[in-house]
């Protein structure tokens, strides 16, 4: 009946698709440069390239559904209510037809959207997002990759990451996704305490979490998982964030996400949310102003109760750093935590400034040196996958000014701890712009915020670095990269990156 | 002149428009272009262009005034000027003045109450209307009466004392509810040193409250007048007029028949008209003038053809010859008013008199302040604005100057607070201009070690404390009229003011006058609005400069991150350093966004650290969600960023929002 319903869905798979091998432990793919890292503890991956090569290896998939939305969330989500998902949904139970009908718009995005190049550079990176990507049906998912490889092509041992939320799924429904190729679970447990899940409107309780690690530690074939975390929750403690700290480093996970909580607006956590709402009649007449009717929500207001104040909330931001850094996990990146190898490769495409395609409502992609993102909502972006299909639509073939394009730079590499390649952006961007960038950080590098690097990333004394920018012509003489320090850099990454942002966009 | 009824309105109805001193109604400037710079010095009010009005209103005032241009024998002229205190219905008896003798016609007339409260009005200018002939006839005999407007501030006491020097008398009115202020003391102080014959007047006698005798006696007791022939009248009610007229014509003196003398014809006010270039305001004291005459201003000693000459009535209207006694204007394309000043003298070019008219003198700037433009860009809008407003006002200089704060803008120097904020306020409405105004100052005098005596207005120009010997500020002596209810919180305000108690003098049993000497760098502030509001409104106020006495002055500056920050430096009495110190890094640090690193902000004087706050640093700013590899949004909010760390002022390392040093100088203004 379904498939009558809904005949795109009929070619759904019935069949399995070709196994994929559980990824094993990623070999060091940039061999060359790991070995001549010094220091373990900041070996990273390599250095972003400044500008994108043209083909991306990595695909974003949105998958926005999820049973309510959290009180902390503005993506764009697509609520099923209580009803869908609430226990996980086994093959026999029909799907909802709200997930059917926006996988098959996905599948027909897919379809649409042409490789960038044809010389068949397949997919090291799938990324399915959300949402909360685990409603989703694996014959769904896996309808989603074929679809990906029969375009794109994959390569032998890709990346494949899924979102997922405890409660929404069971061991035989991981083991279905590892089984269409996922090999990298990302599970957003948040906080191990059951009022702050439910105060900010997790739709899962703390049984659930031990549950979901359960499960997913106990999954043959998946080695790589991720445990995401949020600080920064309203009411929530030091002791708390220490208890949630040592629950994570316990399940073992390869690598940790930790978020700080961000108020946004348009959110219940949001700080005002004002809503005009029409008239009821819709008609206005000339000569008589119509009623309008103003919504004002009141919510939280960062560093003010019941949030953590600015001192606690950056203090939570260092004690995660410390505590997982003495677990071994190497903190790579400003919210990223990973043992050594198990970086998401995926979000480092992201953080090398590298193109990457995506699917899905809302979802931004980064192709011919162009971002563009989907529309929000699920009308708009129906109208624009059909346009896409007509061939009405294409990216606008804007160059990328090349302003911007170091503020890309700039902004992604001062997230990771490899930090940013001076001789690169030279080459890049001039040898003008790195030097005074290099100028406006030196009080910083004094102070120990910004970390200046040789060639063989050794820290270099800030006289050093300050006597290097006064040999003008032999800059990177010596400095070869800066990186923000971590926790003390990382905790002002606004305020320094605005700060560059300055020195481009004078 | 075609000018009609509905100017004369204008003319008798001043509404105040802005809170400038200028309260003339004008045809509207072509191009919307801010309007007739005005100046408010010396202003004479109502002078109107006005476009349109009803033809038949046109004639027959063209037959009144036709009547009213007719020459009367010297002996037949009046010339005479009204002193009032605020509210005291001066305006209002003008009116019944110009009504009665035919002027204005009473259809004309419109209610003129000035019941908004505006600055003039709050800061006690007394209303003024303009110079209006008026043709008076007693027993068939024909007199003309000039009645000569004077503003009612002290800022503008020099022009008030021009206005008086051409008069040969003057109604003092006073309400008869109320009793006399501080202002209208200083006005008949003024008067009764230039010799004129004062007539008292007391108002408002309808009113239930009235007690003419009461305030009769007041009179007689504080300025020492003869009240028995005082008129008592309504200018309201229309009751007493006629006999305000009559005792002009019998109790003011005509003026000398001095008619074959060579011309010297005294100005008491111009104005810069856009299209005609400044039309000077004067009263011819010897010789006579005629259209086409050249003349000689003798101050400046600039040569000029007189291409239009005429009297006010209370518009312009044309005449060929005005002699010695007589009231009118010119036009002769001065491009300046600085070129035809309120007190010089015309006289021929071909006749030269021998001297000048006595009591000219130059606009002496009393209070400075820096005026910077929030907007850089504005900077030359700035300036073509001031070079406007100087344009109608001699008094006006400014100079540009440069802050590292602030960036380039102009010092200026007023006559006084009233004509600062009236400048200010101008320019901000007319002009547009959004500006940073420094705490007002006043000038310094610096001895210094090597003998020098230095001139200082500028706080950041101040010698080196190693350089100078010691600092003399100028003082004032401040006479405040009041109820005696409020004689102890005024008290207490000169007392925080670094007054020095000089007399009281209970004038009446429930009213006295109390005499400080006191800084006018401490009256620069809100002496005024504290004056007013301590009092309920009831006191008034006078001052008069006394000269300059060694203070114990310092200067206070205050530095962020240590890098001193020139634009809020401020001279100080050592006594105050310390709360004034307080008050500004308080204020600072709550202005001032937390920075990287941990900022101390301090006020000093010298070396010497007297109040100290610290910024702490901030602790976390940075965004840590992914958003699914969607940048942009996390670039949009860092450009933001950027673009406010732009927007800001760097001093030093530190960045500091302009709405800082707004907020600062305003402070600096409130404490100092």
């Amino acid at each position: 009946m379904l498939r009558l319903a809904f005949p795109l869905v009929s070619h759904l798979p019935a069949r399995k698709p070709p196994p994929i091998r559980p990824r094993p432990p990623p070999a060091r793919r940039y061999a060359a440069s790991a070995t001549a890292t010094v220091s373990s503890s900041t070996s990273s991956p390599p250095s972003p390239p400044s500008l994108p090569p043209l083909s991306p290896s990595s695909a974003y998939v949105h998958l926005p559904f999820c049973r309510k939305r959290c009180h902390y969330c503005d993506f764009p989500i697509v609520a099923l209510g209580s009803s869908s998902g609430t226990a996980p949904s086994r093959g026999e139970v029909a799907d909802d037809p709200r997930i059917v009908d926006y996988v098959r718009l996905l599948l027909r995005e897919v379809a649409a959207t042409r490789p960038v190049s044809d010389d068949g550079v397949p997919l090291e990176t799938v990324f399915f997002g959300g949402g909360t990507p685990s409603l989703v049906p694996p014959r769904l998912v896996a309808a989603v990759l074929d679809a990906l490889r029969g375009r794109f092509g994959l390569s032998a041992c890709p990346e494949v990451s899924i979102e997922m939320d405890p409660g929404t799924f069971d061991a035989a429904k991981l083991r279905e996704l590892v089984g269409v190729g996922v090999n990298r679970v990302s599970l957003g447990v948040q906080a191990f305490q059951e009022d702050l899940l439910r105060s900010c409107g997790r739709a899962h309780g703390v049984e659930e979490v031990h549950e979901a690690v359960g499960i997913v530690t106990a999954c043959e074939g998946l080695q790589n998982w991720s445990m995401d975390l949020i600080s920064s929750l309203p009411n929530q403690t030091e002791e708390m964030w220490e208890e949630s700290l040592r629950c994570t480093v316990d399940a073992r996970p390869t690598h940790v996400s930790v978020y700080d909580l961000q108020i946004e607006q348009g959110t219940k956590f949001g700080q005002i949310k004002i809503q005009l709402l029409p008239p009821v009649t819709g008609h206005i007449h000339l000569f008589c102003a119509p009623q309008i009717h103003v919504l004002v929500q009141f919510g939280y207001t960062p560093g003010v109760f019941p949030l953590p104040s600015d001192t606690e909330s950056a203090n939570f931001y260092k004690i995660a750093s410390k505590r997982l850094s003495e677990a071994g996990y190497n903190h790579y990146e400003i919210s990223s935590y990973s043992k050594p190898g198990y970086e998401c490769k995926h979000n480092l495409t992201y953080w090398q400034n590298r193109p990457f395609y995506a699917f899905g409502l809302g979802s931004a992609s980064y192709i011919n040196g162009v971002r563009y993102s989907r529309p929000r909502r699920m009308k708009e972006y129906a109208e624009w996958v059909q346009k896409l299909e007509d061939g009405t639509w294409s990216h606008e073939s804007r160059s990328s000014d090349m302003k911007d394009m170091a503020m890309d730079v700039v902004m992604l590499s001062l997230r990771t701890a490899w930090g940013l390649d001076l001789q690169r952006f030279s080459k890049s961007f001039g040898k003008s712009l790195a030097l005074s960038l290099c100028n406006t950080f030196k009080p910083f590098v004094e102070s120990g915020l910004i970390i200046a690097m040789d060639m063989e990333r050794q820290a270099l004394p800030h006289l050093d670095f300050e006597l290097d920018l006064q040999n003008e012509g032999d800059l990177g003489s010596k400095v070869a990269f800066i990186r923000l320090s971590d926790p003390d850099g990382f905790l002002l990454s606004n305020e320094l990156i605005s700060l560059a942002f300055g020195v481009i966009s004078p | 002149m075609a000018t009609a009824t509905a100017s004369r309105l204008a003319v008798l109805a001043p509404r105040p428009l802005a809170p400038s001193a200028g309260r003339r109604r004008h045809a509207p400037a072509p191009g919307g272009a801010p309007s007739r710079p005005r100046a408010l010095s010396a202003a004479p009010r109502g002078r109107v262009l006005c476009l349109a009005a009803p033809a038949s209103a046109a004639a027959s005032t063209t037959d009144a005034g036709q009547d009213r241009l007719q020459k009367v024998p010297i002996s037949n002229i009046r010339n005479f000027c009204i002193i009032a205190h605020i509210d005291h219905g001066k305006s209002t008896l003008a009116d019944k003045l110009l009504e009665l003798t035919g002027t204005v016609q009473k259809r004309e007339m419109k209610e003129q109450f000035l019941d908004n409260m505006d600055l003039e009005r709050e800061r006690g200018i007394t209303i003024k209307l303009q110079a209006a002939r008026m043709r008076y006839v007693v027993n068939k005999e024909p007199y003309c009466l000039n009645l000569i407007d004077t503003p009612g501030h002290v800022d503008f006491s020099y022009e008030v004392s021009r206005s008086l020097a051409a008069c040969e008398g003057a109604l003092l009115v006073v309400d008869a509810s109320q009793g006399v202020e501080a202002q209208t003391l200083a006005n008949v102080y003024l008067a009764l040193e230039n010799n004129l014959e004062i007539i008292p007047v007391l108002n408002k006698i309808d009113l239930p409250g009235a007690e003419p005798d009461r305030v009769a006696q007041e009179i007689e007791e504080i300025i020492g007048l003869d009240c028995s022939d005082a008129i008592r009248c309504s200018a309201k009610e229309g009751i007493g007029i006629t006999e305000i007229l009559d005792a002009l014509v019998t109790k003011i003196p005509p003026p000398k028949d001095t008619s074959k003398d060579p011309l010297r014809a005294l100005i008491f006010d111009s104005y810069y008209d856009p299209y005609r270039g400044v039309i000077a305001y004067f009263r011819v004291i010897d010789g006579s003038i005629k259209k086409g005459d050249k003349i000689c201003f003798m101050a400046n000693g600039k040569e000029y053809v007189a291409d239009e000459i005429g009297v006010l009535s209370p518009n312009q209207m044309q005449v060929d010859e005005l002699y010695a006694g007589e009231v009118g204007y010119l036009s002769a394309s001065i491009r300046s008013v600085a070129d035809a000043r309120v007190g010089d003298t015309i006289t021929h070019y071909s006749k030269k008199a021998a001297a000048a008219l006595p009591g000219y003198s130059e606009a002496t700037p009393m209070v400075f302040c820096g005026l910077f433009p929030i907007d850089a860009d504005q900077f030359e809008e700035l300036r073509e604005a001031l070079e406007k407003l100087q344009l109608n006002d001699a008094a006006l200089k400014f100079e540009p100057e440069s802050s590292s704060a602030m960036g380039f803008g102009f010092r200026c120097g007023f006559l006084g607070l009233l004509h600062m904020e009236i400048v200010q306020e101008r320019l901000e409405r007319e002009y547009n201009l959004n500006l940073i105004i420094t705490a007002p100052s006043v000038v310094y005098r610096v001895n210094c070690a090597d003998g020098e005596t230095v001139e200082c207005s500028n706080p950041s120009l101040l010698p080196e404390p190693g350089k100078r010997r010691s600092i003399e500020e100028p003082y004032v002596k401040i006479e405040m009229l009041t109820p005696k209810d409020y004689i102890g919180p005024i008290m207490e305000l000169a007392q925080d003011r670094r007054g020095e108690f000089k007399e009281m003098i209970f004038i009446t049993e429930s009213r006295a006058k109390i005499i400080y000497e006191l800084p006018l760098a401490e009256m620069v502030g809100d002496f005024f609005d504290q004056l007013k509001s301590r009092s309920k409104g009831y006191a008034s106020m006078e001052y008069s400069l006394v000269g300059y006495r060694e203070s114990q002055l310092v200067k206070l500056d205050i530095q962020i991150n240590a890098e001193p920050v020139e634009a809020l430096s401020t001279i100080v009495h050592r006594d105050k350093a310390y709360s004034v110190g307080r008050a500004l890094t308080q204020k600072l640090k709550e202005l001032i966004p937390r920075q990287m690193f941990k900022v101390p902000i301090q006020a000093c004087i010298g070396t010497k650290v007297i109040a100290s706050e610290a910024l702490s640093a901030i602790r976390k700013d940075v965004l840590s969600k992914c958003y699914g590899g969607d940048i942009t949004r996390k670039k949009k909010l860092l450009k933001k960023q950027a673009e406010g760390k732009k927007r800001m002022k760097a001093i030093g390392r530190v960045d500091v929002p302009q709405e800082a040093f707004m907020a600062v100088l305003k402070l600096e203004k409130e404490v100092l």
